[in-house]
């Protein structure tokens, strides 16, 4: 009987020790960025699509940047509305974690969408000024992909037409010497 | 009494025009060039479209020649101002086609603030557009601050004339001829061409670990909204998106030669290099940098938004620096920046409203300008207090000893004048819609200097008459006004005149 006590009494403790990735903050980058100063310091969860470059430096890290604004679930290549600039945040991620990584957000190529646990820094003043997160942990929720691109052939056309049309004028209405003007200025 | 303008003016005006665009025509083969390597299908469709237009609206311009004319004073600036208002609708046409823009105006917004080197955008989700559109966006930048008809002077040997030269905000002939000039404008563009790509790139790629192409891709887009003093960045978080201290010093390095006159680079690369120091504008505008540094340091400091010297100086540099070269470059997100309140906040809004030197990429009243004035000001005091006919020294040192003459102080005041109605006209208008005071006179004073620095006002949510007025403030701030009302007059000629 003591023991099953004992054995209740160590679940519901081991129930209530929070888990390091559940007990950061969820917030969202439009958050952070309202926020800033008053998320200093901060362990927060944040998720969107990793966008621009992966830089990586001579020092174990990776930086990138975290967009989290309309077009992470609606691109504007597959009929998302323009609703105006990106909202992203930077990210410097350890090295180790970005192996599984597909290339980063582009034109035709919607990045990978992460959900990255880390501290918030705010201002940092061993980068001074800087504001980024340094991530502890990352997983991939949706992993990255291709968009299309549908080439505007009426464009194409009308391009070429005006273009035929100005050399064909350019042609037809070449003056002869004794007609060019002359011009002081 | 008002001479109504004849078929031949407009034929003039015309012929110069054609000219103009044939020049940009080709220019635009780049972005198409850019696309057709890419394999950006897309983007290709649309600059093909947009060449065709310049390239026919150029054939048929050049084809109305009249018999023979002179390009006076009238024409050359109406020349000038239509084509700052054609080329950006035309511009426009591949933005609105990527679908980036909720309306066509939007369109024509970017390509005007791209143009005019504002930077102010209402392009949506720019981590996503297309390389060659990117390219597009930056080189209407270089065109724009090198402009677009110094470009046309320099091809055009003999045929521009010093009027176009002028409407385009030049005083400044630095060599004998209109065309000589133009081509060491270019010459020294190309240096720092070469030096901004090579820098920024290798920075990229050996500091901040980007891949080879893609490193001398962001050098080449920095390097022209960096040196034609644009503020237009590849990324969403503009120049805060490198994370490098190293990186905003090569830019800073570039703002800073945008910021000069051509006159300068002269004098810095032939010499004497002493006599620099002594110009009445190189003084103006190291006082006035100083003063607006110490201010945003001060107002920052009072905020407690930064917690160390280094970052608060390191921020309020690169932010005075973009504001008072009129780039627009920014390494703080626009929600944080309408945070600097109070002093750090006037700090920044008083570098952009004095602008960097005349005959520059740059925009603003201009520091000739401001030291004039202050001389003038400073004059006036003396005489006052001094015996009533005691002579005060009227003379100042900008490349070689000049006077202060009372048609100069006048000329000086008008166009200072003009540029504070300019700021509070796009105030007044954002007040009106409800935007607080503070940050209205921010946008519009951002907006009219050509610099491009944003609290948020600038969306695609923004009122259209609010739109309008800054389009209508950065065309007008970038040509100095003078081509803007010489158009307006003779529009009136021709409406009103017999």
């Amino acid at each position: 009987m003591r023991r099953l006590v004992r054995l209740t009494f160590l679940a519901s403790v081991f129930l209530f020790i929070p888990d390091p990735a559940n007990a950061a903050e969820e917030v969202s980058v439009p958050e952070i960025l309202e926020l800033g100063a008053e998320l200093a310091g901060e362990e927060v969860t944040v998720e969107g699509e990793l966008v621009g470059d992966y830089g990586f430096r001579d020092n174990g890290w990776m930086w990138t940047q975290l967009n989290g604004d309309a077009y992470v679930q609606r691109p504007i290549r597959e009929g998302g509305q323009a609703l105006g600039a990106n909202v992203g945040i930077a990210v410097r991620v350890p090295v180790e974690l970005t192996e599984a990584l597909d290339p980063p957000g582009r034109y035709r190529n919607r990045g990978p969408v992460v959900r990255v646990t880390g501290v918030w820094k705010y201002h940092d003043s061993t980068r001074p000024g800087e504001s980024y997160l340094q991530v502890q942990s990352l997983t991939v929720t949706e992993p990255g992909r291709q968009l299309n691109e549908e080439v505007n052939w009426t464009a194409v056309i009308l391009g070429a037409l005006l273009l035929v049309g100005a050399g064909v004028i350019a042609l037809l209405t070449r003056p002869k010497d004794w007609q060019r003007p002359t011009f002081r200025c | 009494m008002l001479i109504r303008p004849v078929t031949e003016d407009f034929k003039v005006i015309g012929f110069y025009m054609g000219r103009i665009f044939l020049v940009v025509a080709a220019a635009s083969l780049l972005p198409l060039t850019w696309a057709g390597l890419a394999r950006e299908s897309n983007p290709f469709g649309s600059f093909l479209l947009m060449t065709g237009v310049f390239a026919l609206l150029g054939v048929i311009g050049v084809r109305l020649a009249p018999r023979e004319s002179e390009l006076d004073w009238s024409h050359g600036m109406v020349v000038v101002a239509l084509t700052w208002l054609i080329v950006p609708m035309i511009g426009a046409i591949p933005l609105f086609l990527s679908g980036h823009f909720g309306r066509p105006l939007d369109a024509l917004f970017d390509a005007m603030s791209g143009l005019t080197t504002t930077g102010l955008s209402l392009l949506s989700d720019v981590d996503h557009v297309a390389s060659s559109l990117n390219f597009w966006r930056h080189f209407l930048q270089f065109l724009g601050g090198q402009g677009i008809i110094l470009a046309a002077l320099t091809i055009f040997a003999g045929t521009g004339g010093i009027t176009l030269y002028i409407g385009e905000a030049r005083d400044e002939r630095i060599l004998p001829s209109v065309t000589s000039t133009a081509r060491f404008i270019w010459a020294v563009s190309v240096v720092h061409l070469i030096f901004g790509v090579t820098s920024l790139g290798l920075v990229g790629w050996q500091v901040l670990g980007f891949d080879l192409d893609r490193s001398l891709f962001h050098g080449l887009m920095v390097f022209f909204a960096g040196f034609d003093t644009g503020g237009f960045s590849p990324q969403s978080t503009s120049i805060g998106y490198y994370h490098s201290a190293i990186f905003e010093t090569v830019t800073a390095l570039l703002m800073v030669a945008g910021a000069m006159s051509f006159g300068l680079h002269y004098a810095l690369w032939r010499g004497p290099r002493r006599s620099v120091f002594a110009n009445l504008e190189t003084r103006t505008i190291l006082s006035t940098f100083g003063f607006t540094m110490v201010l945003t340091i001060l107002g920052l400091a009072a905020t407690g938004l930064f917690v160390d010297v280094a970052g608060l100086t390191r921020q309020g540099f690169f932010q005075v620096l973009s504001a008072h070269t009129g780039t627009g470059f920014s390494t703080v997100p626009p929600a944080e920046l309408a945070k600097w309140g109070g002093l750090a906040f006037g700090g920044v809004a008083i570098a952009m409203a004095l602008g960097g030197m005349g005959s520059s990429t740059a925009g603003g009243v201009k520091s000739l300008r401001i030291g004039l004035t202050i001389k003038a000001v400073v004059n006036q005091i003396k005489q006052v207090l001094l015996p009533e006919h005691a002579l005060v020294g009227t003379a100042y040192h900008q490349s070689g000893r000049k006077h202060l003459t009372p048609a100069l102080i006048q000329s000086v005041m008008v166009i200072s004048l003009l540029y504070v109605a300019l700021y509070l006209l796009g105030a007044g208008i954002g007040m009106a819609y409800g935007i607080p005071l503070q940050e209205a006179l921010f946008e519009s004073v951002s907006a009219s200097a050509n610099v491009g620095l944003s609290v948020g006002v600038t969306d695609p949510s923004m009122p259209i008459l609010l739109e309008l007025v800054y389009m209508l403030q950065m065309w007008a701030g970038r040509l100095e006004f003078v081509a803007v009302f010489s158009m307006l007059g003779f529009v009136y000629a021709w409406v009103r005149g017999k």
